[in-house]
Order: C-alpha cells, then structure tokens, then sequence
C-alpha cells in the first residue's frame, strides 16, 4: 500500500519508493530506507501537500509524490 | 591562516553558530552564477570560516550541494566543521558520513542539546568521538553555551588529526543509515517516551484547518503594515522629504552664483538620483526584519506548506507567496525576497512574474486617470488593474513554468523545523546584509541612470531646454508609432512612459509638466475612457522602473534582467492591444 492510504497518526514501516528518481533519491538521503519507521502527521488545511514523520522529524511532500512512498502497515 | 569549512542540515542553527563565532567580522557575497549567499568570517584573521550552504547530504545534485562538494574538492580545507541536530542524529550524521569520504579532520558540533535532553536522548560523546574518529563538542548555540569551546578548540587547532582508514563511500543509503544506525546504538539511550513537544503544540493551532490561514494573513497584514505604514514607508518618506526640504534649498543657496545646468546637475541630476536609491533602504530594511522573523522561527515552512496548492498553479512552491504578496508593496523588496525559496528554479520564476503584482508607485497613475475617466467606477478600475495582474502571473508561470523552466522541475519536500524564538543578532546581521547589498550593488546603478535620464530629458544639440524639446522628446517621437495601435499614440504619453522607467509614478509628474496647464482637461482631449484604460494596462504591465531593474540584475545577473525587461514589454504591447481593440469591437 501508499503512505497516502494511511490514516493520520497510523505507523507503518517504509518498503519501497518509486517514481521519480531525484525525488526517491532525495528521500532516501533524508533517511526513509527500508523498513524506516513512517507516519502521516498532518494534511494541509486544502488537504495537499501532506506532513509526514519519519526518523523524528516532519516533511511536507505534496501527495502526487507521496503516493510512490510504498509502505506496510505496522 | 586555517581555513574551516563549516557544513550542516538546514535549521540546525549552523548560521546562529556562525554569527556567534565571527561576530561582525564577516563578509557576504554570492557563489558565482547562482543566487547562493557565500558568507565568510574570521575569527582574529588567523582562521577563516566559510559558510556553506545547509544541506542535506552531498550527492542530490542541488546547486547548493555542488557549491559545497566543489568548495571542499578545490579549496584547501584544513578542517571541517559540521553542525548537527543532537535531537536528530541519524539523519544529520548522513552528511557526516558523506563528508568523511573528504579525508579531512572533522569538529562534529551537536547542537540544540537541550532540545536532545528535553526529548530524553542521552548521547555518549566520548563513545561517539571514538567511534566517528571526530572530535565531538555539545552546545546550545541558541543559548550562547558551549560557544567558547568551539572557537577556543579551533585556535588551538587541537582537535582530531588522526583519520582513520575506512572507506566511507557506501554502496547505498541503506548501507549509510545501517552503518549510522550501528554507531547510534552504542552511543544513545532513551529515558522519555511519547512526549508531546511544543512545536507540536504550536502546529496543531497554526496548522488547524481553520484557523491556518487567518493566522497566515495576520501574520503578513503585520509585516506589510510594518514595512509600508508604521516603520519603512514613513521613514523613506522622511528621508525623501529631508533632502528636498533641507539638503536642496541650502546646495540651492552654496550654487546661487553658478550656471543653472550645473545647478540642475547637482540637484535635480545628482541629489534626485542619491534620493531614489536611498528611499527603498527603510522599506528594504523593515521588510527583512520581518521576513527574517517567520524564517528563523521556523514559521515560513508552515506558510510555504499551507499556500502550496495555490501557489503550484503558477508553477511555484508555496514559498513564493510571500515575495508576490511583497510586490504589492514594492517589486524591490519582492524581488530580493525571493532568495528565501529553495530551488533556483523558483527564485528564478519567482522574480519573473513579482513585477505584475501591482506595486504602490502605480496606484497615483491609475488614480488619476480612474479619477478623470471613471468617476462614478474608481474602486472598480483600479481594483480590475490589480486582478488583471494576478491573472495574468498565473497565465504567464504557467507558459514558464512548462517551457523555460521545464527541465529544472524539482521535487518539493521542505522540512517543518522546530519553532524556535528568532536571535536577534542574527535577524539584525541579516537584515543590514540585505540593505548594505542593494545599496552597493543597485544603488550604484539606479543612481548613474536616474543621472542619464536627467541629463536625456533637460538637454538637446544646443544645450540646455525644457523636457518639450529635450533628447527625451525626440526618443518619445521615435517611438511613439509602436503606440499608435494601443489608443494612446501621442509623443507626450510615450515621453511619460520612458521617463515612468524612473519610477512609475513619475508618469503623472511628467504628463503635468509636458500637457502644461489643467491635466485633467488637456487629458480627457487626448485619451478616450478605452485608450486611457489601454493606457493604464500598459503602465500596469510595462518594464519596471530602474530600482527593480537594478536589483534584478544584482540578483540574476544581465541575461535574465534582458529578458525580464523585454518579455514584460510585450506583455504589455499584446495585452493593451487586446483591450483597446476588443473594446473598440465591444463599445
């Protein structure tokens, strides 16, 4: 499943990222490696982008990039 | 002289550590071709410490990543210093890890240790320094502890100089974050769990859905009432009315017995041009303050995260809402603004289309004709000048957005850092950096051309003269044709317009000097309602005047000043064309 398919404050643990290569490259600099734990903190008030948490701290990433952010439920 | 690379995250306080460890002893200037900041500072001119960009990691092909690798690569560093978020060290010490592969002796700073303590992570910095081969230091940079000890550290060079022998280039980042991980488990221990920290207070209000963006309005209602009614604005206007109320009448009176053209030089030419430059210093300068506030409390990344649906539209992250809203105000500030966005594509596209948003200096033109023309409809006249500038921001990123800037589409993510109260030496540092910046580098040029077009519209072949048969006039006569289709061909409108490159309210300036006697008279015999609306959609659209001219090009250099300029022109020319013809179709 997507990080997007999460409800907010459920955890799951990070298994695959897609998409667009900078983007997946970017990420897993910032340390969302496989089996990072992973969850979504907040929407924006117009519900894009969203604030995910990982490796405590937050990062607001918009859902069309979120949704290459595979992970599996906790 | 040792030279230190300083290096770290973003929002980890790296510049707080900066200002702290150079104090006024610093330089700013610019990486070449890009619009990175390069700060420099010493420590008693035997060690210098460059600043370099905050990042996240050294191989994501950012510019400000390559600036840092090349810096490291070419220059002869003797020591690095990396900064480090202590409540968040896996994710710091990837740089860390990265910055290894150098071969240099590293000085790991972990910063904001109270923030660790609070969050009940205890870290062994022994353990640590062992197993990194680093010499470690804790401090709280916010709270000025441990400061002493770094800088005490770099001149006596006593840190580290043994490099160990491992190769740290991995294979990938999950080889990195294993290896970080199996150095963090024997160095931390954890004595809290789930506590609720005050940024996640704060965000659940700031980022409420209701309440996010009447806090996001109120907060720019302050900062732009701050820069254009309580503090910048009456102090541009203060010193604008020094000069002309006391500086001009006493050089007046010392040049009472020289020629009037040297007369006119000095005051008109010379103390006019000081006069343009020097009334955007306060609204330049309160501006930042403000700006500088939301930056360093870690509020701006809200906003950018809240107005970024809106503003993708346009093709820009929602950071860019901030200098767009600024350039209601003026284009200067907005333009100069745009350096807080994180891609050069953003800063770029950014400063692009701030121009179209309406600034004050053409509010007095549009008065004056609405006045005229649309008595009974001002409010609506005006307002559907500053729409039509919206609008056409949108449609213009838009066609940017998908050609020039096609390729350089970078992912937006942007950390949400930890509130944090604003340092005032560093929201000082920074503002005077932005004011010291415009004044050497734009001033230098508002001034020469405010001296130019004095000299174009009081002289000709014989001499002196007034504007009606200046240089000026006859470039006005030249180009007036080009108006002709657009409803207002007369040489007296396209003199206004050049001379309106000065400053865009110095068109009404002008048209009352050249039309002579009534304005409002002579004017309704030389537009009709729809040509002086074409008229005011030109002035709307038009090249900005030579301030926001000369901080694009201190800002973007000459190639993107060029096309600034001439893609505003034609804007201007087609949309005018289109409102004139489509109204004569319609009327």
């Amino acid at each position: 499943m997507c990080i997007c398919d999460l409800t907010v404050g459920k955890k799951g643990y990070i298994c695959d990222i897609q998409g667009n290569e900078l983007l997946a490259k970017r990420l897993l600099s910032l340390g969302a490696t496989y089996g990072t734990e992973v969850y979504i903190k907040n929407y924006a008030p117009l519900g894009d982008p969203i604030i995910i948490s990982f490796r405590g701290f937050d990062l607001a990433i918009r859902k069309k990039d979120a949704k290459y952010i595979f992970v599996k439920e906790a | 002289m040792t030279i230190a690379a300083l290096l770290g995250n973003p929002n980890v306080g790296k510049t707080t550590l900066f200002n702290a460890l150079t104090g006024s002893n610093q330089y700013v200037g610019n990486w070449p071709g890009v619009t990175v900041e390069k700060k420099e500072g010493y420590i008693d001119k035997s060690i210098k410490i460059v600043d370099l960009p905050g990042i996240y990691a050294l191989d994501t092909y950012s510019n400000e990543e390559k600036i840092s690798k090349n810096f490291l690569l070419n220059e002869n560093v003797d020591v690095i210093i990396n900064i480090v978020d202590a409540s968040n060290l896996s994710r710091n010490l990837y740089l860390t890890m990265q910055l290894k592969q150098f071969k240099k002796p590293i000085v790991l700073i972990l910063n904001m240790i109270d923030v660790a303590e609070f969050k009940g992570i205890n870290i062994d910095f022994n353990k640590l320094s062992k197993e990194l081969n680093v010499t470690v230091i804790p401090i709280s940079a916010s709270k000025g502890k441990g400061i002493d000890k770094v800088k005490m550290l770099l001149m006596s060079s006593n840190f580290l100089k043994h490099l160990d022998d491992n190769d740290y280039h991995f294979n990938s980042e999950q080889d990195t974050y294993e290896y970080i991980e199996s150095i963090l488990k024997k160095c931390i221990t954890y004595s809290k769990k789930n506590i609720v920290t005050p940024t996640e207070k704060i965000d659940k209000i700031v980022l409420n859905k209701f309440w996010a963006y009447p806090i996001f309005l109120t907060c720019l209602y302050f900062i732009f009432k701050f820069t254009f009614s309580y503090v910048g604005q009456p102090m541009s206007d203060f010193l604008d009315s020094s000069l002309n109320d006391y500086l001009v009448p006493i050089v007046e009176n010392l040049l009472s017995s020289s020629s009037p053209w040297f007369k006119s030089l000095i005051i008109d030419g010379v103390i006019g041009g000081v006069g343009s430059v020097v009334v955007f210093l306060p609204v330049i300068l309160s501006l930042f303050l403000g700006i500088s506030f939301l930056e360093d409390s870690g509020y701006m990344a809200r906003a950018a995260f809240i107005m970024d649906k809106l503003m993708r539209k346009m093709g820009l992250s929602g950071k860019a809402f901030i200098p767009m809203i600024v350039g209601f105000g003026c284009s200067v500030p907005g333009i100069m603004s745009a350096r807080t966005l994180e891609s050069e594509k953003d800063r770029r596209l950014t400063a692009l289309l701030v121009p179209l948003m309406s600034c004050n200096a053409r509010l007095p033109v549009y008065a004056l004709f609405a006045s005229i023309f649309f008595p009974k409809n001002q409010t609506l006249v005006v307002f559907s000048l500053y729409i039509l500038g919206i609008l056409l921001a949108f449609l213009v990123g838009l066609i940017f957005k998908n050609t020039l800037f096609k390729k350089d589409e970078e992912p937006f993510v942007i950390e949400l850092p930890e509130y944090k109260m604003p340092e005032m030496r560093s929201l000082f540092i920074h503002t005077w950096d932005k004011g010291k910046g415009f004044l050497k580098k734009a001033g230098t040029i508002i001034f020469s051309i405010s001296v130019i077009v004095w000299f174009l519209s009081n002289f000709n072949f014989n001499g002196m003269t007034d504007i009606n048969s200046s240089f000026l006039s006859n470039i006005g006569r030249f180009i007036n044709p080009i108006f002709i289709p657009l409803g207002f061909g007369k040489w007296q409108n396209s003199v206004s317009l050049l001379t309106g490159l000065m400053a865009k309210e110095v068109v009404v300036g002008t048209m009352g000097v050249i039309y002579g006697g009534d304005l409002s008279q002579a004017l309704k015999t030389a537009f009709t309602p729809l040509s002086a609306y074409s008229f005011l959609v030109f002035v709307l659209l038009y090249t900005p005047c030579v301030s926001v001219i000369a901080t694009m090009k201190k800002e973007y250099g000459l190639k993107m000043t060029a096309f600034s300029i001439s893609y505003q022109l034609i804007l201007a020319w087609i949309v005018s064309f289109i409102v004139y013809n489509a109204g004569k179709l319609v009327f």
